[in-house]
């Protein structure tokens, strides 16, 4: 089987209460209808603006939000109809990182006792063997044996992602959702971390659903990118594809628009105005439209359904056009911060190596 | 580059220890905490081995009624507090009376503080259950502790036990209100998720997550409504509904030397600026832990 993790039309809805009685008011659509596969060892990045939904994504396939709807099947199984005890045990194979390295630790545990929990649960170690069994796991993302008996506050950033990392590796899973693992780190930190989640993946061969807004990260580290908007995947592509040929307007907003450090570099920015708009009340027939500069009448009364174009699923009605203003050769250029960012992500590899 | 962030060997082993060691050299330096933790201590240390050190039988009534302290002009190194309307040695009432009093407040805050915390926890955990909690909550706190003491007196008659169940049950919604607010903090955290992830079971992140996070705010409360309780216990002592004559409880004793106010007031006096001091004592004591525990252990 080449495919390890199957979301079929994954949906999950928030309802919103309000008042003495907790009367809903509203439903928040944070995924809606949400499809896709993914192969041992590959990457999938899922990139979107705050707030479209990614993270909840990333712990719906976990279950750590429960699905409204859909099927989530790991290796054939279908994940949303398993019991409390089935899902502990599907939850030794696939794990999640989380973006803070600050909460995502117990601070009232030392190293040694948050990593020595999954694998005693899972019955990876012994207490007889659990010392010897921690310090490898410690060890294997490049902390030290004598970190492991300190307490979260006192590492850094970058030393917590890591040990974030071995919790998510200490069950030996074959999927891990990294939800934005280097965004609270700085750049050199994240170009560390990233090439430690890249080796790991070698070593193991993980698959990774990678959630972050960082294009450059995902142009290094993803096969396969899915971009989010509103709860909705609107392009997915390979990653050379995406980024060189985007076909949703939203895409290349994102590419033209990922930040630069240098403020006297002119900005060739697309023209998008506005927020994202409430996921509680969304904009009838395409999400987008309200802020899409090619928006036509058909955009606002009719929702476009993914399609294949080419290499790429879309979801918009005139991906295949050629628009006036949104220039895609431009657009689809890298970005000199985004060649930067890739230039520091390769410096830390080679110094590594 | 690479090797910056995961080696730092010069600042290795030595101070992967004394993170037990930094709250203790904070309160060193917190003059009024340490004072209160002293003075904290000395009062339980004596009223725990009262019947070594105190110098007189408590109950019993000596020839010398309402003698004065041992710093007024007519006072005696035989009772060095003075006596009291019935000749009876206040220092040895004090010492017996403080055990009783230290009784009611620990037991009292124990009962509320273990089944307010544990509501209060629970009902940050499950959502569910959380509007019914707190409605119970509500009318609980909607009933003050002074009718609560009496009506339990009414039934089980007068006595320290009624009075500290009442004072326990008392202090479950504030409890249980202020461990719910904590634990929802708690469980907004992303080391929550995490546990779950991977595969926890809900009682061990109870345990494990919820509780050893929220535990020293808790803390910190029960101390602060410890000195309350004591101060109610006493109210109640003073109106008749504590312990019973012969035996010593500080608020009773005050209530007994109110009748001598004008010519002896030593005898309410002695025993209210105890009360004062263990209130006082525990308060400060609790501020300073909660500024020695608050900043995550940071060192």
């Amino acid at each position: 089987m080449t495919e390890l993790l199957r979301v079929q039309n994954l949906t999950k809805h928030f309802p919103v209460k309000r008042g003495l009685l907790r009367r809903q008011v509203g439903t928040v659509q944070a995924v809606t209808d949400v499809s896709f596969t993914l192969a041992p060892g590959e990457t999938l990045a899922v990139v979107g603006e705050s707030g479209c939904g990614k993270s909840t994504l990333g712990r719906a396939i976990l279950r750590l939000h429960e699905p409204s709807s859909g099927e989530i099947r790991l290796d054939g199984e279908d994940v949303t109809a398993l019991d409390t005890r089935d899902l502990r045990e599907a939850r030794k194979r696939m794990q999640i990182i989380f973006q803070d390295p600050y909460g995502s630790l117990n601070p009232r545990m030392t190293v040694r006792e948050t990593l020595a929990e999954p694998l005693l649960l899972h019955g990876m170690a012994t207490p007889a063997n659990i010392r010897a069994k921690v310090d490898e796991l410690i060890t294997m993302c490049g902390l030290s044996a004598w970190h492991a008996d300190r307490y979260p506050h006192e590492f850094s950033g970058g030393q917590r992602q890591r040990v974030g990392i071995a919790r998510a590796l200490a069950t030996r899973p074959r999927l891990i959702v990294c939800d934005e693992p280097v965004s609270a780190l700085d750049v050199s930190v994240q170009a560390q971390i990233v090439n430690l989640l890249q080796d790991l993946q070698r070593q193991l061969g993980l698959a990774y659903v990678f959630i972050s807004h960082d294009l450059g990260v995902v142009r290094h580290i993803a096969n396969r990118v899915a971009v989010m908007y509103l709860g909705r995947i609107v392009e997915q592509a390979d990653t050379e594809e995406l980024f060189l040929n985007p076909r949703h307007p939203y895409t290349r907003t994102l590419i033209s628009s990922a930040p630069r450090p240098d403020p006297t570099v002119a900005r060739h920015k697309l023209p998008v105005e506005g927020g994202t708009p409430s996921a509680m009340a969304l904009p009838s027939g395409c999400a987008f439209h309200p802020r899409c500069p090619m928006a036509v009448d058909r955009c606002r009364a009719e929702r476009p359904e993914l399609r294949q174009l080419g290499g790429t699923l879309v979801a918009c009605h005139r991906a295949d056009e050629a628009v006036e203003g949104m220039d895609v050769a431009a657009a689809g250029k890298d970005s000199p911060a985004l060649l930067r960012r890739l230039e520091i992500l390769e410096q830390a590899r080679t110094m590594q190596a | 580059m690479s090797a910056t962030d995961t080696q730092t060997p010069a600042a290795a082993p030595q101070d992967a220890a004394p993170v037990h060691k930094s709250w203790w050299r904070a309160l060193m330096r917190d003059r009024a905490a340490m004072l209160a933790l002293i003075l904290l201590t000395i009062i339980v240390i004596a009223a725990i081995i009262a019947p070594l050190i105190a110098p007189h039988d408590p109950n019993l009534n000596s020839r010398s009624v309402m003698q004065p302290p041992v710093w007024t002009e007519r006072g005696t190194w035989e009772f060095i507090l003075g006596t009291d309307g019935q000749g009876r040695d206040i220092l040895s009432r004090i010492l017996y009376g403080t055990r009783l009093t230290l009784l009611i407040g620990l037991v009292a805050v124990g009962i509320g503080g273990v089944i307010g915390s544990g509501l209060g926890l629970l009902a940050s955990m499950y959502p569910k259950i959380d509007p019914w909690v707190m409605r119970l909550n509500d009318m609980m706190l909607s009933f003050p502790a002074i009718l609560l003491g009496l009506a339990l007196v009414a039934v089980a008659g007068p006595g320290v036990w009624p009075v500290i169940v009442a004072l326990g049950i008392a202090s479950i919604p504030d409890c249980a209100r202020i461990a719910r607010s904590i634990g929802i903090g708690v469980m907004g955290q992303e080391y929550i998720e995490a546990g779950r992830a991977v595969g926890l079971s809900d009682w061990t992140i109870f345990r494990r997550y919820l509780l050893r996070n929220s535990i020293s705010s808790i803390m910190i409360f029960l101390s602060l409504r410890f000195g309350q309780v004591i101060l109610i216990g006493a109210a109640l002592s003073f109106l008749g509904l504590g312990a019973r004559p012969p035996a010593s409880e500080l608020g009773m004793m005050a209530a007994q030397g109110r009748d001598f106010l004008l010519f002896a007031p030593h005898i309410a006096t002695i025993p209210s600026v105890v009360i004062f001091l263990i209130v006082l004592c525990a308060n400060v004591a609790g501020d300073a832990l909660r500024d020695v525990l608050d900043p995550r252990l940071k060192s």
